[in-house]
């Protein structure tokens, strides 16, 4: 398995951190620009997983209600919702997808730094004999504005760093909560999820928390270039704007109640089409 | 509740993933070689946080240094005994990355610190000694991660430590131990090059400037020429007094592993796992042989058997004038741990150091190929 993961996630980054690193001179820059390759891959993800979220929130009223009604019946609850389209693993995809790519890059980050002898070894077997002299450019020069970038920060710059981005990011990526329950669970979320990196940011290689900063600065950036094609999404799928406060969107949920879903035909639909403006098929058929 | 607990749940297992599969699963990761050192019946090991002295008959653990482990500290590289003490040098700590820039000498017979020297230049803290010290039977040579090679008078304390006879900085790190022949040492770096210099002075006599890689391995001598493997997948056979190339022959991976020669046979592995033996006059290739996990251990040759032990776990018994195929190889089953550090033949046992793990030096019987399980020993039991 782990020999699979090599192959297919931690030797292409290693070697095309060398690569870039060859090319670019700085290993920083390297970083930064494999990160930039990464978000812009898994871009169309990304949306995939706006458009979910989006789409399960839609749901809410009428998953409400379809536990309410079948809280007895477990299977019949299954059947109406699985009717309904509800998938929970929906809105895991893109974690799923990143966290291989975080851990591959963080083993391609302390591998090409090489800063232990075992590491260094380590580096050896997966360079890819193919592409000429990237042998050459070993060591790597680690260094960035004092800071061994293979070694922890000592001055917590990073983990300090990496936990307001990762907060800040989540907060914008998170959409207005439809009900209390959700925007209890989204507060605790965005809470958790940055300290978690922040600590493990506090035993790991700078190098990577420069990826982890890097790749929450695109996140933001991706978000206000996105935000306008959000918004007319949220709106045909009849969700509060994004500029919406959590209270107002909670109380506007209870409001939305009796709003149905978006039919399964539209949900399915290809990522240009849920983007698109028309008027949602539902309030046709309300 | 049901979505609170859901999400929840997922972001606990992904931390916990995360930190697994990033933190290696609990075990610190390795980050240097241990090394072993037989004398007599006495076996010395650096291996992790502690060094240990014991019978290599009796299975009798001597002493540990420290008594009691502390994580912060690690060990790599062969220890040397010299007259009364046993010199191991500090190595990365897997816990944190901290450096330990300390050699230390340990009173043989009680496993007592002695003294220890801390590296470091201009107020500057060095870095760690990843591959121990060598000796010219009265001064240490001892490289570091700073770049620098010290060399010390253990005869001459001064403020309980080793007083400095001379250092070397070269451009890089210097992550293998020296070697000293007939009055120059001989020291591979980072930097790319190979420096000859002056033993008793420190003065550069010449420096080999042609591998455009790194250079991470005690380079050996044989009858005036150096022979040393680096990084840009060549190995090198130059005149030891001038630095005048002989030959270089291009192998499969990047060279890690120390050289032997014998009988006018260069042995030595690649990273990528291939074992080599060359002509020691021409470089001329005699036969490979293909492990399947890295080599970074110096080989060992009793008889006509040349013994490899490799990043696959699997200690091999090769006859040194033909090699045999991996399936007819005379081989173990391997030991379920990796094997990057040297290993030291007693009798008809090997005795082979895994990278990591509970059992920290594992006997092999080369004749049947068998686990000496007698030998399985220290085990590590902290705090005894």
């Amino acid at each position: 398995m782990g020999d699979i993961f090599d192959l297919v996630v931690v030797n292409p980054f290693t070697n095309a951190l060398l690569v870039l690193y060859g090319v670019l001179g700085s290993y920083v820059l390297a970083v930064i620009v494999l990160t930039v390759i990464i978000k812009v891959s898994t871009l169309p993800l990304t949306i995939q997983q706006q458009v979910s979220s989006m789409k399960m929130a839609a749901m809410q009223p009428k998953m409400k209600e379809i536990q309410d009604k079948y809280k007895n019946e477990p299977q019949k609850l299954q059947e109406e919702m699985r009717k309904l389209g509800y998938n929970p693993l929906s809105g895991c995809l893109l974690m799923f997808i990143q966290l291989p790519i975080f851990i591959g890059l963080y083993q391609a980050i302390t591998r090409t730094l090489g800063v232990t002898p075992f590491n260094l070894l380590n580096l050896g077997k997966h360079v890819y004999s193919f592409i000429p002299n990237l042998s050459s450019l070993v060591p790597i020069n680690s260094n960035f504005l004092g800071m061994d970038l293979g070694q922890p920060d000592k001055l917590f710059i990073i983990p300090i760093l990496v936990v307001a981005t990762t907060w800040f990011s989540n907060k914008l990526m998170t959409p207005p909560a439809t009900d209390a329950q959700t925007k209890q669970t989204n507060q605790m979320m965005q809470m958790m999820m940055p300290l978690m990196f922040g600590f493990f940011m506090l035993s790991a290689p700078a190098g990577l928390g420069i990826y982890w900063l890097v790749s929450n600065l695109i996140q933001v950036a991706q978000y206000y270039i996105m935000k306008p094609r959000l918004e007319s999404a949220r709106a045909q799928y009849g969700l509060p704007s994004l500029n919406a406060k959590s209270g107002d969107s909670a109380s506007k949920a209870v409001i939305d109640v009796e709003r149905p879903a978006p039919p399964k035909s539209r949900a399915r639909g290809s990522n240009t089409a849920r983007f698109n403006t028309a008027k949602p098929d539902e309030k046709k058929d309300k | 509740m049901f979505q609170i607990s859901k999400k929840l749940i997922a972001a606990g297992l992904a931390g916990a993933f995360l930190l697994t599969a990033c933190g290696g699963g609990g075990e610190p990761q390795p980050t240097s070689f241990p090394g072993l050192m037989i004398d007599g019946n006495n076996g010395y090991l650096a291996s992790g946080s502690q060094v240990y002295k014991f019978d290599v008959t009796t299975n009798a653990e001597a002493w540990r240094f420290p008594a009691q482990a502390v994580n912060t500290l690690n060990f790599a590289g062969q220890p040397l005994k010299f007259g009364d003490v046993v010199i191991v040098g500090g190595a990365t700590s897997p816990s944190g990355g901290a450096y330990d820039n300390h050699l230390y000498a340990i009173n043989q017979q009680t496993g007592a610190e002695v003294w220890r020297f801390a590296a470091g230049k201009d107020g500057n803290p060095g870095k760690e000694f990843a591959d121990g010290v060598v000796t010219d039977g009265k001064l240490l040579y001892a490289a570091n991660g700073d770049h620098t090679l010290y060399v010390l008078d253990p005869s001459n304390l001064d403020g309980g430590q080793p007083k400095t006879v001379w250092t070397f900085t070269a451009q890089n790190k210097l992550w293998s131990r020296p070697l000293v022949a007939d009055g120059v040492v001989y020291q591979g770096s980072l930097d790319h090059n190979m420096y000859a210099l002056d033993a008793a002075t420190g003065k550069e006599l010449w420096r080999y400037t042609e591998a455009a890689a790194p250079i991470v391995s005690q380079p050996s001598i044989s009858n005036g020429t150096l022979f040393f493997g680096s990084f840009d997948n060549l190995f090198f056979a130059l005149d030891a007094k001038t630095g005048k190339l002989k030959w270089k022959t291009p192998v499969d991976g990047w060279v890690y592993s120390s050289s032997l020669v014998e009988n006018n046979v260069v042995y030595f592995g690649d990273a990528k796992g291939r074992f080599y033996a060359l002509n020691a006059a021409d470089g001329s290739v005699k036969w490979t042989f293909q492990t399947q996990g890295a080599i970074h251990a110096k080989p060992v040759l009793s008889g006509t058997t040349i013994y490899v032990v490799s990043g696959d776990t699997i200690v091999y018994g090769l006859d040194a004038n033909q090699a045999t195929d991996y399936k007819a190889a005379k081989k173990n089953e391997g030991i379920g741990r990796r094997l990057f550090s040297t290993p030291a033949l007693v009798g008809n046992t090997l005795l082979v150091v895994p990278l990591d793990g509970a059992v920290k030096v594992q006997a092999v019987n080369v004749d049947t190929q068998n686990l000496a399980n007698k030998f399985a020993f220290p085990q590590a039991t902290p705090g005894k």
